[in-house]
C-alpha cells in the first residue's frame, strides 16, 4: 500500500491536470488510482505529498515528468486481432471498394489511422490483413497502403516501434500461420518483419490536440479508447475523426463504445456480427 | 552486445526479467544473491551494461550490494536499476540517493519492465 494518501483537494487538482494532459476522466471513487499509480513518481521526485507533486508537474512544465505521469496513468493492454469481427469487416467490406479505386486509378493510396495504438498489436494486425488481402489476388500491392499509428504514451510507442514480442505476447490472439509468415523468430522473441514495419508509421499524438497534421484517412480504427473519456471529449474526438475521414470514409470502434448521443455525423452499419460507421460528412 | 545482470533470490523473477531482456535483444546473466552478484560482476565487468538489483534478499540485501558496487572504482560506473517489492517511498528515495539510475515496483507489467530497462540504458527506438 502506498505511504502517502491523496486528499480531496489534491485529487481534484491532479484529476483536472490528468484530464487536461491525457483526456482520462477520473470519478471521485478513483482517488486510489492516483495514489497507487503515482506513488512511485511522488517518491522519485522527492515530493513530500501530492500537493508538492502537483506543483512540480504543473508549474515546472517538465515534459519528461509529464510523460512519466501519462505513462503511469494510461493503461496499455492490447491483443492481436482483438474481437475478430472488426478485421473481418476491414477485409470483406472496407478493403474491396478501396482496392477497386486503386486498380482503376481513381485513388493512389489507402490511408488508415490506428488511434491509441498502444504497443502496436492493432496496427500490425491491420497490416497483416492488408498483406493477406494483397496476397490473395486482389490486384493491389502493400505499398499502396499506409497505416498511421498514434498513441499518447512514449513507452508504448517505443515498444510498438521495436515490434519485438515475447512468446506470451504473441500467444494473445496471433494465429500461428500469420505469426510464421510475418514475424521472424529470434530465440524466444518474435520480431515483426520489414514487410509489416514498412506499412506502419508510429507517431506520438494526444487525442486532445488538433489532428489536422495527421492528414486525411479512408479508415479509422479508434477502439477501447474513449471509454475513459468524458462525453464532451468524446464529441470532440469523433468530430475530429469526421473531419479527417475522406468522403464516405469509415470508423471502427469497439463493441463497448457507442456514438449514440455523442455524434450524428456517422451512419451505423453491421457486418459479420460487428458494427462499423460510415461518415456522412462530405 | 549489451548484457544485463539480474540479481534476485527468486528464480521466477529472474526468468521474468530474462523475458524482457530477450525482447530487447540483449545478453543475460543472473545471480541468486548478493555474494554471487559481486562474483559475476567481477568476472564479466566488461560485458555488463546494466544490473537489475532486487532490494529484498537475505544475507546481503540490494542496498548493500549497491553500496559495494558504487564503492568500487571498477564497478561504480555500471548503471543499476533497483527492484522494490511495493511502492515504499523510503526505498525508492534511498535507491535514487544511493545512485540507482532507475527503479521498478513489483507487481509490474512485463511491458513496463521492458521499457524501464531500455530507458535505463538510454535506448531510443
Amino acid at each position: 500500500m502506498p505511504d502517502v494518501a491523496v486528499n480531496p483537494s489534491e485529487f481534484k487538482l491532479l484529476r483536472d491536470f490528468i484530464e487536461k494532459s491525457c483526456g482520462i476522466a477520473l470519478g471521485e471513487e478513483k482517488a486510489y488510482l492516483v495514489e497507487t499509480r503515482l506513488a512511485g513518481l511522488l517518491a522519485e521526485t522527492g515530493c513530500a505529498d501530492f500537493s508538492a507533486f502537483y506543483r512540480m508537474v504543473s508549474v515546472q512544465s517538465d515534459p519528461h515528468l509529464r510523460d512519466k505521469l501519462v505513462d503511469a496513468m494510461t493503461t496499455n493492454e492490447t491483443l492481436w486481432f482483438r474481437d475478430g469481427h472488426p478485421f473481418k469487416i476491414l477485409k470483406e467490406v472496407l478493403l474491396p471498394p478501396l482496392a477497386e479505386g486503386l486498380k482503376n486509378g481513381s485513388r493512389f493510396r489507402v490511408r488508415l489511422w490506428s488511434g491509441a495504438c498502444s504497443t502496436g498489436q492493432e496496427p500490425y494486425s491491420l497490416a497483416m490483413v492488408i498483406h493477406e488481402f494483397c496476397r490473395n489476388g486482389n490486384g493491389v500491392r502493400p505499398d499502396q497502403f499506409e497505416i498511421i499509428a498514434t498513441d499518447i504514451s512514449p513507452s508504448a510507442l517505443m515498444l510498438a516501434k521495436m515490434g519485438r514480442y515475447d512468446a506470451a505476447a504473441v500467444a494473445r490472439g496471433l494465429p500461428d500461420e500469420l505469426r510464421d509468415r510475418y514475424f521472424l523468430q529470434q530465440g524466444h522473441v518474435w520480431c515483426a518483419s520489414d514487410a509489416l514495419k514498412e506499412m506502419v508509421s508510429f507517431k506520438k499524438y494526444n487525442l486532445q490536440d488538433p489532428p489536422d497534421a495527421l492528414g486525411r484517412f479512408d479508415i479509422v480504427f479508434m477502439r477501447y479508447v474513449t471509454i475513459y473519456f468524458s462525453d464532451e471529449f468524446k464529441q470532440r474526438i469523433y468530430g475530429n475523426v469526421a473531419r479527417l475521414l475522406a468522403p464516405s470514409g469509415h470508423l471502427v470502434i469497439s463493441a463497448v463504445e457507442s456514438l449514440r448521443g455523442i455524434s450524428d455525423e456517422f451512419v451505423q452499419l453491421n457486418h459479420a456480427g460487428g458494427t462499423y460507421y460510415r461518415c456522412q460528412a462530405s | 552486445m549489451k548484457t544485463i545482470l539480474s540479481v534476485d533470490d527468486s528464480g521466477v523473477m529472474r526468468k521474468i526479467i530474462g523475458r524482457s531482456v530477450d525482447v530487447l535483444g540483449y545478453g543475460f546473466l543472473e545471480a541468486a544473491n548478493g555474494v554471487q552478484a559481486l562474483e559475476v560482476v567481477d568476472k564479466h565487468r566488461s560485458e555488463i551494461s546494466l544490473i537489475i538489483l532486487d532490494v529484498n534478499m537475505p544475507e546481503m540485501d540490494g542496498f548493500e550490494v549497491l553500496t559495494r558496487l558504487k564503492g568500487s572504482p571498477q564497478w561504480a560506473s555500471i548503471p543499476v536499476m533497483m527492484l522494490t517489492t511495493e511502492s515504499e517511498r523510503d526505498k525508492i528515495v534511498r535507491a535514487v540517493q544511493a545512485g540507482a539510475v532507475n527503479y521498478i515496483c513489483k507487481p509490474f507489467q512485463q511491458d513496463d519492465l521492458t521499457v524501464k530497462i531500455a530507458q535505463s540504458l538510454g535506448e531510443d527506438f
